[in-house]
């Protein structure tokens, strides 16, 4: 890149800052933008001293508030727009002695030489203050001009393909229909098509077939069970209390309310009234009521010798947080103990917030579940007892008799669910130090004042903070929101921080892209499969995820989309595919806690049998419940499931928005040997020699196709074929061997297969269950 | 690529084009990759390479070990005065209690070594390496219930979603071998009954999950799903990783997805560790001197004596960090009883593994520390007699020791009063404990971080000092 130097004089540089700043070109002909480049240098190296924490601040300077900078001071102008010599923050940054040269020197991060020259060319071209992006209110931009010719351009691509052509880049293909078919189905679904959904596509050749396929999947009940694993991951949804015993609690109707009303479509806005405040609307129903469970879903404390007190505040600033997480994007959690370093959050805000999750007559100390709680029947019991009701009128004694006692089965089978409720009116003060016993000043329930205020009118309660949270004008909730769904599509949000909008997260790779679809998201009335077929027909979500040469070179990161990324699947949807595509896949919406295999001894190893639930260590269930979808998995906090633990799950101990996806021996070990993907691969060898055909090279391709959803290449077969011929070999040769490896698993084998033939099979499925491809949304 | 420095440590990733962060237990792979840790890369000198964590799970009681307090014995059963209780925190298991009388240990001390250091009748054993040790006297910590106890300890944060004191050493150090795991926990079984463990103490936290502690399990496969199933043989599974291999490098030609490629390696690695890992397991190569040295305890599999001598073989094949927990010291009742089991489970092994080190040459650079979560009070909980007693939870002083690389060894530090119930001399903190064990591995605790939710995250959060007298 050939840029001009630009004049500036040197003369007050310090010795050292000149050399590094000489080493660095200067681009004077790039805008230096604020809210982009200059403020998270200064949040990473000054707000610590400089910022919102009061108590810390120094001089009585902050620099986190526009005032502050073009308030005249006695020292000078902290700035001079166009004259670095003349700004103070620039002549103290650049300061020759070391004793008046910030940051001091004891910080350890100090401002890098291409950090310094990034804010002398802001103050040149005229330091223009711009307010945090995220906080700025929320408005609708202008589309870019079309001016990337070669797509057909719904309003996300122009977005994205003006970035792209900004950097020289251009967009992938479109992928093929296969491909397609296989990444929207795994998207939505958590599964992959079958052959027959295949087939349909592709002989489809109509304008909007693709369309179709999308409503499809949007209308599938396995809509709600995949997309529920990223909420339950927010949620931090588990079996277990998460303390010392790690006691089981009874939440799944909760879970099942959760699938149900994603698929039911419910608008966004309700979704977060109703978890946050259910309890408090207008004659509230039992699901509403039930709704409000995601606030207990925190770990509680058991533990003999605990003070109640003092774990009943972990439980509220648990609350706090992951609401400030899940609904802003804010990490309120270091203004329990003093004001945000970084974000405009201070210590009296934070119990503020606290203060609307204090009314509940929870108590501090307690085992599995605990009031308030509420008994609501699932859905499919309600509508039975409701027929009931109905039949029991107009029926003979013996019937009535035998009606009462089936009412009487569905009550009893319906669990507590702990639920929220403001029925014990406590004051709430700010802790020092976040001690709970260390009470300060009093305060009451409210929002930080950085952002829009409560209605005036309202009743303050967590009812009035839901609907401010959902409120148009909120600055955070639609645009945290829609990334997180942009991030469940393309494995990396806008925002790449999900769980960040603050000052030192990461800024938007298309901000303006960011805000469209936020503003969409509200006059869609917050409708989420709606947004979600806005992304995933758009021409950005459908192109090929082969990157070009230059994409490589220059984004390798594929920040700029030209191309589809290719992600790993999770440990859910690696499970669940297997079982689906090897016919063992039990479905059936929602119900208890399901507990598939697990290896021997693996609880009381780390554990220990220390309470009468663990007594006899991990209960593994028997027949259905071992091949449900993973959602269902008994989830214990201190030991998770560990087939899903591999492939990146959480802990479910804290709110998590983003999951890794890492690539470890561990999981190769995982997909070779656990007795889930043997049997499964039994399965699908089984549905190879049953349905594909009466040669082996048929049923290859069709094992090979139900796995990737493409035939396979001729070096792939062939590759294939010689295998199946040594395995064949192995096991006809050794039928003891055969016996075993068809034995894993609690399904029977097919027993009018031969054993070694079946055998044979499933290492060939065993290495279809291992590919690349097989484990990954292409 | 082992770099303290996160921000040149982001540039060499981005600049190196490979999807590093998305590798788990790449490190495994690093020596592949040419790049080993190099000691000019860190902080300081390292004194240590490599550590050994044996976490006492559930609170020894200090006073019946180590920290020697003969006037507990003129106050047998009177109440520990006012004053020394000094209105601190109880847990509500002895608040309710009328009487805090205080309870002498039953167990007799001597001193031991050239060093004298004191050591109780229970750990004849330890008392024999004394020599080889530095008892720090005055560690205090902030919580009184296990649970946020231990998970301070270790991850130097109360609550969970924090990486651990492994985890963070995987992270700044990398990995010596590439058969294994970099960092190695093992739980042992127990005679009474322990507190339970959770995975968050060997968890990663926000650090990228192949960071984590690797279980090396006491029972079944020492990994999970190391084995085959049944019916595979190795040469068949040889058989289908080739095939996995070659039809997964078809797909690499096309498109030169770096992930493409370290899932290859990842293939071949598992293929490896199904060797690697049994060997760790498999002892029958010990010599005569093992058993006299770690007891005959050690031969049994899921011992705390058997962990200790896997500790070592761990070690030299190239684990940087091994983590071993031993349960069942939270004696609130029959505490003589039971710690006098808890000695015998340990003591003989614990000084076998120094001994066992310092002769094949590894004490020098390796670092061997040995503690639990908090104290225990010198007033009893429950009924008091001169030989049964009870302890409640005690965060304000406890005894930890250290051996090895860089340590004083044959040294005391700090000092509590005469009930052991505060700290009477140098206090050393937990946040500083850790700062000192990192500045053994020759990193500054201040410039180990990483980046998360908007914050520059440490070990020893915003605090901790290194306590330069624990050093040689």
């Amino acid at each position: 890149m050939a840029i001009p130097f630009a004049p500036l004089s040197l003369s007050s540089f310090a010795l050292a800052p000149i050399t590094v700043a000489l080493s660095v070109p200067v681009l004077a002909a790039k805008p230096v933008e604020f809210a982009r480049e200059i403020r998270p240098i200064l949040s990473d190296t000054c707000f610590k001293c400089h910022g919102v924490d009061a108590a810390k601040r120094k001089g009585g300077l902050r620099l986190d508030q526009k005032e502050e900078w073009f308030h005249p001071r006695k020292e000078g102008p902290l700035v001079v727009p166009g004259k670095p010599q003349e700004s103070l923050v620039f002549t103290r940054i650049t300061h020759s002695d070391p004793d008046d040269q910030m940051p001091p020197r004891e910080e350890v991060r100090q401002l890098t030489p291409l950090e310094i020259s990034k804010i002398r060319d802001w103050i040149l071209q005229g330091a223009n203050w711009q307010p945090h992006w995220s906080l700025v209110p929320l408005r609708r931009p202008a589309l870019p001009k079309n001016d990337n010719a070669s797509w057909t351009l719904g309003p996300i691509d122009r977005y994205i393909g003006q970035r792209m052509v900004e950097a020289g880049l251009q967009p992938a293909e479109t992928a093929d229909k296969a491909t397609l078919l296989r990444r929207v189905t795994l998207d939505l679904t958590g599964l992959p098509p079958t052959l027959k959904e295949l087939d349909t596509f592709l002989q489809d050749s109509s304008d909007h077939a693709y369309e179709r396929a999308v409503d499809r999947l949007l209308s599938s009940p396995r809509y709600g069970e995949h997309l529920a694993v990223d909420w339950l991951d927010l949620a931090r949804y588990a079996d277990t209390d998460g303390y010392q015993d790690d006691e089981p609690r009874t939440m799944w109707r909760w879970r099942e309310w959760l699938v149900n009303v994603l698929n039911d479509n419910m608008p966004f806005d309700q979704f977060t009234i109703e978890q946050l405040a259910g309890d408090l609307l207008p004659d509230a129903t039992p699901e509403q009521r039930l709704a409000t469970g995601f606030l207990r879903n925190n770990r509680v404390n058991g533990e003999g010798g605990s003070i109640a007190e003092e774990f009943r505040v972990e439980y509220i600033v648990d609350r706090v947080e992951t609401v400030s997480s899940v609904w802003m994007g804010l990490t309120t959690g270091c203004a329990r103990c003093h004001d945000h370093k970084y974000d405009p959050v201070s210590q009296d805000d934070f119990y503020s917030l606290f203060a609307f999750f204090n009314q509940t007559p929870e108590p501090g100390t307690y085992r599995r579940n605990a009031k308030p709680s509420l008994k609501v029947p699932t859905r499919p019991d309600q509508r039975r007892l409701e027929e009931i009701t109905r039949d029991l009128e107009q029926s003979d004694d013996s019937t009535r008799k035998k009606l009462e006692e089936e009412r009487k089965r569905l009550v009893d089978r319906t669990p507590e669910t702990m639920i929220m409720e403001d029925s014990q009116k406590r004051d709430t003060f700010i802790l020092e130090r976040g001690q709970y016993d260390q009470r300060g000043q009093k305060v009451t329930a409210g929002v930080p004042r950085s952002l829009p205020p409560l209605p005036g009118d309202a009743e303050i309660n967590r009812l009035s903070l839901a609907e401010w949270l959902v409120d148009p004008r909120h600055p955070l909730t639609a645009r945290v929101t829609v990334n997180r769904l942009w991030q469940h599509h393309f494995g990396v949000g806008l925002v790449k921080s999900s769980e960040d909008f603050g000052v030192q997260g990461d800024f938007p790779s298309h901000p303006d892209l960011l805000d469209w679809l936020a503003a969409e998201l509200i006059q869609l009335k917050w409708d989420i499969k709606a947004l979600q077929r806005l992304i995933v027909t758009s021409a950005t979500y459908r192109q090929s995820s082969q990157p070009s040469r230059v994409a490589l070179q220059i984004d390798p990161e594929n920040r700029l989309l030209s191309h589809a990324p290719r992600l790993r699947l999770s440990g859910e949807v690696i499970r669940d595919q297997a079982l689906f595509v090897s016919g063992l896949l039990v479905e059936r919406v929602g119900g208890p806690s399901v507990k598939p295999y697990q290896p021997a001894n693996l609880w009381n190893e780390i554990a220990g049998p220390t309470t009468s639930a663990y007594a006899k260590g991990y209960q593994q269930d028997t027949g259905d419940a071992l091949y449900r979808r993973s959602l269902y998995t008994f989830w214990r906090r201190a030991i998770p499931p560990p087939g899903l633990q591999i492939f990146d799950g959480p802990s479910r101990e804290v709110c998590i928005s983003r999951r890794e996806r890492t690539n470890t021996p561990l999981q190769a070990l995982a997909l070779l040997n656990d007795t889930i993907f043997i049997e499964a691969a039994r399965g699908l060898g089984t549905r190879m020699i049953r349905n594909g055909g009466e040669n082996d090279t048929a049923r290859i391709r069709h094992g090979f196709q139900l796995v990737t959803g493409r035939h396979p290449s001729p070096e792939e077969l062939t590759i294939l074929l010689r295998s199946l011929k040594i395995h064949q070999r192995t096991y006809a040769n050794n039928r003891d061997l055969a016996a075993e490896l068809i034995a894993v698993g609690e399904s029977e084998p097919d027993h009018n297969l031969t054993a070694s033939e079946l055998a044979a099979y499933t290492a060939i499925a065993n290495t279809l269950l291992n590919l690349d491809e097989t484990i990954t949304r292409p | 690529m082992i770099n303290l420095d996160p921000f040149t440590r982001r540039l060499f990733f981005r600049n190196s084009g490979i999807a590093l962060g998305s590798a788990a237990l790449a490190p495994l792979l690093r020596e592949q990759a040419g790049a080993t840790p190099a000691a000019s890369l860190l902080h300081f000198p390292p004194r240590a390479r490599r550590v050994i964590y044996l976490c006492q799970s559930g609170g020894p009681a200090q006073m019946d070990l180590f920290d020697y307090k003969p006037a507990l014995g003129k106050h047998f059963d009177r109440d520990l005065p006012d004053s020394v209780r000094n209105g601190q925190r109880l847990t509500t298991q002895t608040s309710g209690q009328n009487r805090f009388p205080v309870a002498p240990s039953a167990f007799k001390f001597k001193q031991h070594g050239q060093s004298g250091a004191w050591v109780s009748e229970l750990m004849p054993y330890t008392a024999g390496i004394a020599d080889r040790l530095c008892f720090v006297k005055s560690v205090h910590t902030d919580a009184i219930n296990h649970d946020p106890a231990i998970t301070f300890l270790q991850t130097g944060s109360e609550r969970p979603g924090r990486p651990s004191m492994g985890a963070w050493l995987s992270y700044g150090l990398g990995s010596l071998n590439q058969n294994l795991p970099t960092f190695v926990v093992m739980t042992s079984a127990t005679k009474t009954d322990g507190q339970p463990l959770y995975k968050r103490l060997w968890g990663s936290g926000f650090l990228p999950s192949r960071h984590q502690g690797v279980r090396l399990r006491g029972t079944g496969a020492p990994v999970l799903y190391l084995d085959n199933p049944p019916g595979v043989s190795r040469t068949t599974r040889r058989q289908i990783i080739d095939d996995v291999n070659a039809m997964n490098h078809l797909r690499l030609k096309e498109d030169e997805n770096p992930e493409l490629s370290t899932r290859i390696s990842q293939y071949e690695l598992a293929f490896r560790m199904q060797e690697s890992v049994p060997e760790i397991t498999e002892t029958g190569d010990e010599p005569a001197r093992t058993w006299k040295l770690y007891g005959e305890d050690a031969r049994h599999r899921g011992s705390y004596a058997a962990n200790c001598l896997q500790a070592r073989r761990l070690l030299e094949r190239g684990v940087r960090f091994v983590q071993l927990f031993h349960r069942g010291w939270d004696q609130h009742e029959n505490l003589p009883r039971d710690h006098q089991k808890q000695c015998q489970d340990t003591d003989q092994a614990t000084a076998g593994l120094i001994l066992d080190l310092e002769e094949r040459g590894m004490l020098d650079d390796t670092l061997v520390i040995w503690g639990g979560e908090f104290g225990r009070t010198a007033y009893c909980q429950g009924k008091l007699t001169r030989e049964n007693y009870g302890r409640d939870h005690h965060p304000r002083c406890f005894t930890m020791w250290f051996a090895g690389g860089g340590v004083a060894a044959g040294t005391t530090y700090g000092a509590t009063d005469d009930f052991s119930y505060n700290v009477a001399a140098n206090p050393v903190h937990i946040h500083d404990l850790n700062a000192t064990i990192l500045r053994l591995l020759g990193i500054d605790h201040l410039r180990l971080t990483h980046r998360f939710q908007g914050r520059n995250h440490r070990l020893t959060d915003v605090h901790g000092r290194v306590i330069n007298a624990l050093l040689a």
